[in-house]
């Protein structure tokens, strides 16, 4: 009985804290610029795109890959963006087409999955601030894509 | 020879678990395709509008995901539900609640009073280590409890989308379920669809609230909060009134981690039982509330 209650905490901890993702988020690059690296230009930061190729590996996991790549994107282009309206809301929605898209790869965890990549995203204080100053300009209402079509935001 | 077998079987019992926890690691969940709703295919099928509205503590992106958890918790249950609510066509949308000023708030107030990194305090948004007494106070209270920090042109935005989905020619009944802050929104919003003329039929919207720091509901309308979401629990010790726990998590492993330790998560209540079951009750019942309604 003992062992079985040490299994389902261990199980329990397993779930909600590893998960494919159980390496702790690296120190906080204060001194980085916001833009930081992107040696091969592809628009995602370097440091994102390994933990993206470590965490979800092609090709076992190449369709989160792909859907983290495509929020990733969309999040740099977000704060580089972030003083402009107009670009902000086309950020957002471009942002929410990869979210919906990560939702059709992911219905089980796709949250877990997204707070685990934005928290490395937004790994200083500017690029935090940058991504809230871009949704301060969002005040209207983004269209949703309903469920069954979701799928269809991947790019 | 008793002992060397129940070893031998905790051990495979604990292999399969590890192979369980290694094959999601690795291997891309099985995804299906998310079917349509039934009704919607069905180009006459009545149209019910299906609102979420966020709370303090999410961000626009949480905000979409909020409203996708909803739809696919919704969905999943759609096929047990009442034939009236199924022989409806449901529309999700998001009426956005601009919350970036008081994240940002929320993060400069944990970041002097806790020392913690920016990836520590977006990991750590809904959890425990965040919702500490003296940041709720400083932070979250006053957005929380406070009806006159509440936007104005939001709320009125809100009704004017109620409104039109109401009125001619869309015609849709319309459900909102808020999070949180956004629970004091609608009812603000529920107000002044009211009050304008034309009048429309106040038992065309339905209300289902979730973790709310609000004293009612309007329009009779249900909610469910949490025995261990320490934010309203924090706040109906400053507002005894605040409506009472009606549900809990369980004993969700969500409640360990640090993302959903504060019990106040939109997801964590969608994803824990008994409030997830209890939330979608409340969703058919209203829904099958609704369906009697002609709006027009």
């Amino acid at each position: 009985m003992i062992v079985l209650v040490i299994g389902m905490v261990w199980f329990a901890v397993g779930l909600t804290s590893c998960g494919g993702d159980s390496s702790e988020p690296p120190p906080q690059a204060a001194q980085e610029s916001l833009a930081g690296t992107d040696a091969n230009g592809d628009s995602v930061r370097d440091d994102i795109e390994a933990y993206i190729d470590m965490t979800y590996p092609v090709p076992a996991q190449g369709d989160t890959n792909r859907a983290l790549r495509q929020f990733a994107r969309a999040a740099q282009a977000t704060m580089l963006d972030a003083s402009d309206p107009a670009p902000s809301i086309a950020h957002a929605a471009e942002r929410f087409r990869a979210l919906e898209c990560l939702m059709a790869r992911r219905p089980a965890d796709f949250h877990r999955v997204f707070v685990e990549l934005r928290a490395r995203v937004l790994n200083t204080t500017a690029r935090s601030v940058a991504y809230l100053q871009a949704d301060d300009h969002v005040s209207g209402n983004l269209p949703l894509l309903p469920a069954d079509q979701w799928v269809g935001a991947c790019l | 020879m008793g002992g060397r077998l129940s070893i031998s079987r905790t051990g495979v019992w604990l292999a399969l678990m590890l192979a369980w926890i290694m094959a999601a690691w690795w291997v891309d969940p099985a995804h299906a395709q998310i079917a349509p709703q039934p009704a919607c295919q069905n180009a006459t099928a009545p149209r019910t509008a299906v609102f979420f509205v966020n709370g303090l503590t999410t961000t626009l992106d949480e905000a979409r995901l909020n409203a996708g958890k909803l739809e696919l918790e919704f969905l999943n249950r759609l096929p047990a539900m009442a034939p009236a609510v199924r022989a409806n066509c449901h529309l999700f949308s998001l009426n956005y609640n601009p919350t970036a000023g008081e994240v940002n708030d929320f993060m400069e107030a944990a970041q002097q009073q806790l020392d913690i990194t920016p990836t520590r305090f977006w990991l750590e948004l809904e959890g425990l280590g965040l919702f500490a007494p003296h940041l709720i106070r400083d932070a979250l209270q006053g957005p929380m409890t406070d009806l006159n920090r509440i936007d104005a042109s939001t709320i009125e935005r809100h009704a004017a989308v109620y409104r039109e989905q109401i009125a001619p020619p869309s015609c849709r009944r319309v459900l909102v379920v808020p999070h949180s802050q956004g629970n004091l929104y609608t009812n603000a919003s529920y107000d002044l669809v009211f009050n304008q003329s034309p009048s429309l039929p106040s038992s065309a919207i339905r209300i289902v609230g979730v973790a709310t720091p609000a004293q009612t509901v309007r329009g009779g309308g249900l909610y469910r909060t949490s025995t261990t979401d320490v934010l309203i629990n924090a706040i109906r010790l400053i507002r005894p009134a605040t409506l009472p726990p009606n549900t809990n998590w369980g004993i969700s492993p969500l409640l360990l981690s640090p993302a959903y330790s504060g019990g106040h998560s939109f997801i964590g209540y969608l994803s824990a039982d008994p409030s997830r079951t209890d939330i979608l009750s409340d969703i058919e019942y209203s829904l099958s509330a609704l369906a009697v309604i002609n709006p027009c």
